[in-house]
Formats: C-alpha cells, structure tokens, sequence
C-alpha cells in the first residue's frame, strides 16, 4: 500500500493515544539516552587521560618493578635501581639524563602556621623540574635546603605556597625546614598513572633528604637506591633507548639481582601507558553502557507491551480495515510501522538527551567533551531497531485477526 | 419480467459452511444461489438461520468448508487470503447493521479507505470519495467523524464506501436494523437508486417491506434455501 498513507495511519493512531505513546518514547528515550551518555563520557575521559598521558613526555621511558602477573601498570615499590644503575643507563647512547624517584616518609607539612597531614615526599633530581612543568619560579639545587610543590599542594594550605615562602615537613624523627622555590603543574615527569586532577606531591633534592641505600651487587658498595627512574631519550630515540635499556635491565643492572623474585623489571613510554589506559577505560565504558542496553531493553519491552494492548483495542478496526480490502501484509505493515516509530521516535530524542547529558557530566569531571561517534549512531539504528523487533509480534497478531470474528467483537 | 441473458456475478453451488466450537455448528447445510449482473435480491429468514454467514462468504469475509463460491469469475473456495483480500477490497461492497466506519477517520477517509489498499493516489481518492458522499446527499459532512454523524448519516457514509471500488455487487446486511424507520426508508431509496443504475444488490433482512425492495427474496431457513419468491411490482 502506498507507504505515505501507511505513515500517516501509523502516525494518526499513535497521536490519538498521547499520553501512552509519550510514556512509551520516554522508556525508549531513556535507555537510548543512557547509553550514550555512557559512551560519550567514557569517550571523553578516554579522549582526556590518553592526551595528558601521551602529551607528557612523550619521550619519557618509565622504568620500575612490576608483578610479573600484572599485565598494566601495577608498580611494585622495592627500591632496586641503584645509583650505579642510574649512572650506566645515563651513559647510554640517546640517553639525555636519568631522573631517579623515590619516596620519603613523612608526617605532616606545615606553612605559616597551618600543619597539613602527608605520608610521603618525593626525592628527586634537579631535572624533574621542566620547562613544560615549571609555573612559577625554578628547580631545587641538589643538597640545597629547598623544595618545589606542586599546584595541588600549594592550595592545599589555607594560604597558598607562592615562591619563597618557608615550609616545614615533619618526619618521626626529625623535621625539615625548606625553603619552596617552585612551583609546578600536574605531577611532573611521574608515571602517568594518575586519576583526574592531579595529587599533591612535594619535591625535595635526593642530596640529602633521600636515605633509602642498599649494596650494589656490581660495585660492592652502599649506594641510594630507587624504586622508579625516568630515562629522558632523544625524541628520535625513544624506542631504540627503552630496547637498550630494557636489555641493561634484563642482564647487568643491579635492579635484576636486587629485584625479588615475581618482580619483572619494564621500560615503558607514555605511548605504551595510554594504550594500556585507553584499553582500561574502554574496557570499563563498554561494561558500563551495556548495563545502560538493559533500560534499553526495557524501553522495548515497552513498546511491545503498548502494541499488544493496541492490537486488541483495535481488533474492531482492523476487521473493519480487512473488510475493506486490507491484506494481511498491510495491517502488519501498520503495526510494525507504529512501533518503528516510537523506537525512532526515542532515539532521536534520546540522542541529544544522551549528549547533553554526557556534557554535562564531562564539565562535572572537568574533564573535555568527545563524541562517541560509532555509539550515538548505533544507539539510533539500535532504537529503530528496537521498535521493529518489538513490534514483529503484536503486529504479526494483528495480521492474524479474522474480520468475521473483528467485526462482531464489541 | 424475463431475463435477456443471464450474466452471474455470484454464484454458490453446494455450499456447505460449519463452525465447529466444541460440538460442530451447521450454518449453512446446502446452498445453491446465483445473483445476475444488474439483479437486486433479498434474503430473509428466522434469526440464526445463515443468513449472515451467507453474505460472509460472497463477501470473502469467510471461506465455505463445502463447495465453491465464485465471485466476479474467482472461486473464493480455493483463494489465498491476499485474493480474498482484493475481492474484498474491489469486488463486493458491503454495508453493515453496525456501519462499521472507522471512528478516527473522517467521513470523507472512511469513504477512501478502501482505495488506499486498491492503490489509488491520495488526490484520486480524496476526490473519488467526495463524489461518492455527494451522491448520498452528504456534500456538507465530508469532514465530521461517524461520532459526529446521525445513524442515517453513518449508513449513507458505509454506503459511499461500499461504492467507492466500484464493485460487482453490493452487500448489505440488515443496513436498516439499527435506525429509525423514516431514516430506514431514506437509505432503502438510496439502494433502489443504486439498482437502478445498474448495480447488484444482495441485501440481508428481517422485514418484508425491506424485503419487497428487491427484485427477488431468497427464503433462508436453517441453512438451506426454503425457496426463491419473484417480487410483483
Ligand atoms: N463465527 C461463528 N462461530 C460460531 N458459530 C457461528 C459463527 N457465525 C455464525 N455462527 C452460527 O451460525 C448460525 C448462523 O448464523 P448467522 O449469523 O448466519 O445467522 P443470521 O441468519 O444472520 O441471524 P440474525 O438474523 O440473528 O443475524 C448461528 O447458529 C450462529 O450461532
Ligand atoms: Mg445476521
């Protein structure tokens, strides 16, 4: 039958029950809604942490202890690179400098009166303090009594840390009188590992605040040792330093003989942190929307629920609609052209609901918005779709009535 | 008042239909009946005794379960439901005690109804449809619903739609039963006036001065016709 009548029969019958029809799109609306607020926000976190991690340093190779069972990013703390380590991986070819990492114990750190509670600092070296990195002032000088914080820990006083000023960090057994001479972003040049916003950190000179030593295998002496180094390549050589340095860890470094057993000593770049991020989030996203698929299944179930009362309501109607001359293949047609239309009819609303929404949550987790493209789209087929599957049934019964018994049906 | 030439339209030839609900139902036991082109026949007959169930079958609403029953030359026995589909669409008109019009459309939608599945052009239809109401005399109602319509109005609009597809024969079943007698009468006018012009006419009743409208009357008593009485003027 001529398909525009066929619309404007489907499109009749469904305005002349608003109310019911508008409650079946909103189920729809909202599982095709969730869905893609769910993808979209996914997507912009992914979009978000992959650029910072893949935007820092993508130069950076990553060295550390992981579990050998731990496929991403799980750092294993054992202080095992020695200085003797650090100095043999700085003298390897397209190495620019080695930045050690550790951590210091501590309690508390105060500033101008106001004693905040912290459980670690981070020893480090003058270079940890980039360019990209610095805000405000310039790096520590090693074995000086100075110190750089981080944007975080600076507002985490109740009057900000600017250049300058004094803070005192406390440890169990003796304190520490610093005098801040930068101020960085983010959580500079560290594994970029880190949540949204970053965590305060307080950097402090290894010379002579770091006093975590063992006995270098290699050279038989007591030495600094630490659980992390960042190894600053030539751009170029990048990939070519974290092969070499992967082989030193694998043979001669004192970190292979001072690692426990079950510790696997890696090289990584930013580039291999944000795969195996994005890879996490996408895992965590596609989990979280198809949880989402079930208030979609729901928006189903939904519309075929409302054609089935419709089919019998209108039992009188399509006797009369067969009478006339309506075939079978027509009155399924209208059916399931009125359930096409609501699932339609949902998903086009749910779409932009579903954006706005994932908008929304995106400036909540201040995080930037991106499309999840391939999702909006399939969550539109799949509300067509929706509508076309729940509606094969009750339309496929309307096909079925007779028109003697219709007719007499009161 | 013979024949020149006898032309069927409608033919039933040991026509047997039961329903069977539990024990079996025998609503037609043997019926043979043909209708010429241009003729005008009355069925009547005590309640219960197939009449309905008669028109039913010419109108390839139902299928008989013995013999054949031949419409405009197609055998409805042996039709897949999509021809019964058409026959019903374009071969037979009926009309109906209840009007059966569609209670959303308009007058003028209800009437084009049965060209949407016949495959006329909306325009075609919407003015195939206007005609067809202004031949009943309902040219300032074309666009009120059956709700807003009299009981006489509604038959005249069930009327226009049995017409619309221009088909073989029409088919009406008591069309006087559910209004007044003076409206009965407006409506019975209409009918003549469609015999007149050349349409056929097979019409359901209870009532003899309904029944003297036509040109014969089909005596139907449990299921079988008692016998064919010929209508003197
Ligand atoms: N769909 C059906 N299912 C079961 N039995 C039916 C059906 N249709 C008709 N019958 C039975 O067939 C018989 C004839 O019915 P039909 O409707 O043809 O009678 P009728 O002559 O039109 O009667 P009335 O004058 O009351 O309309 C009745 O006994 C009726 O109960
Ligand atoms: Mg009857």
């Amino acid at each position: 039958m001529d398909p525009q009548e066929s619309l404007r029969i489907a499109a009749r019958s469904i305005r002349s029950h608003k109310l019911r029809s508008t409650l079946t799109v909103i189920g729809v609306v909202i599982g095709i809604a969730s869905v893609v607020t769910f993808a979209t926000f996914g997507a912009s976190v992914k979009a978000d942490v992959v650029g910072n991690v893949a935007g820092s340093g993508a130069n950076n190779v990553y060295v550390f202890g992981q579990p050998a069972d731990e496929e991403g990013f799980e750092q294993a703390l054992q202080p095992v690179f020695t200085e003797h380590d650090v100095e043999q991986i700085a003298a390897m070819e397209g190495v620019q400098t080695v930045i050690p990492r550790g951590t210091v114990q501590v309690n508390s750190v105060t500033h101008s009166g106001d004693t905040v509670a912290l459980q670690q600092v981070t020893a480090t070296v003058p270079a940890t303090v980039t360019n990209d990195s610095v805000v405000e002032g310039r790096a520590f000088r090693s074995g000086a009594n100075e110190t750089v914080v981080n944007e975080a820990a600076a507002a985490s006083f109740a009057q900000n840390v600017t250049v300058g000023d004094r803070i005192t960090v406390a440890r169990s057994n003796e304190t520490w009188t610093l005098t801040v001479v930068g101020i960085v972003n983010g959580t500079a040049g560290e594994l970029p590992i880190g949540g949204f916003g970053p965590d305060p950190r307080v950097y402090v000179p290894t010379d002579p605040y770091y006093d975590t030593v063992v006995e270098s295998p290699n050279q038989g002496v007591r030495q600094r040792a630490y659980p992390q180094l960042t190894v600053v390549a030539d751009p170029v050589e990048t990939l070519t330093v974290t092969e070499r340095v992967e082989s030193y860890l694998g043979a001669d470094a004192d970190a292979r003989q001072l690692a426990p057993d079950g510790i696997e000593l890696v090289a990584r770049t930013s580039g291999d942190f944000a795969e195996e991020i994005s890879d996490v989030i996408e895992q965590i996203t596609r989990f979280v929307t198809g949880i989402a698929v079930i208030a979609l299944v729901v928006g189903a179930i939904g519309i075929a629920n409302i054609m089935l009362v419709s089919v019998t309501e209108r039992t009188r109607e399509i006797g009369i609609m067969k009478a006339v001359g309506a075939r079978n293949r027509d009155v399924m047609e209208l059916f399931l052209l009125e359930a096409t239309l609501l699932g339609t009819g949902g998903a086009l609303l749910g779409l932009p609901l579903g954006l706005a929404v994932g908008w929304a949550a995106t400036r909540y987790a201040e995080v930037g918005f991106a499309l999840a493209p391939t999702w909006s789209v399939l969550a539109v087929l799949v509300g067509v779709l929706v509508g076309v599957v729940a509606g094969l049934y009750p339309a496929w019964r309307a096909a079925r009535v007779d028109p003697i018994d219709a007719l007499r049906y009161e | 008042m013979a024949q020149p030439q006898s032309d069927p339209v409608v033919a039933l030839s040991n026509v047997r239909k039961t329903y069977d609900l539990g024990g079996v139902v025998e609503a037609l036991a043997d019926v043979s009946l043909t209708l010429d082109r241009g003729s005008y026949a009355a069925v009547m007959g005590p309640s219960g005794s197939g009449k309905s169930t008669l028109l039913n079958l010419v109108g390839g609403l139902d299928t008989p379960t013995e013999g054949a029953v031949t419409v405009g030359g197609r055998d409805l026995s042996t039709a897949t439901e999509s021809e019964r589909a058409t026959v019903r669409g374009s071969d037979v008109g009926f009309v109906f005690q209840t009007f059966n019009l569609m209670p959303r459309l308009t007058a003028v939608e209800n009437v084009a109804l049965p060209l949407v599945f016949d495959g006329w052009s909306r325009t075609d239809r919407r003015e195939r449809a206007r005609e067809l109401l202004a031949d009943v005399g309902l040219t300032d109602r074309t666009d009120h619903r059956p709700s807003e319509l009299s009981g006489g109005q509604r038959q005249r609009v069930a009327i226009a739609r049995a017409l619309a597809p221009t088909p073989q024969i029409i088919l009406a079943d008591e069309p006087t039963g559910n209004i007044d007698t003076e409206t009965g009468d407006r409506i019975m006018d209409l009918l003549d006036d469609l015999h007149e012009a050349g349409n056929t006419i097979l019409l359901v009743t209870h009532e003899r001065h309904i029944a003297e409208h036509a040109d014969r009357i089909v005596h139907v008593r449990d299921g079988v016709v008692e016998r064919i009485e010929t209508v003197t003027a």
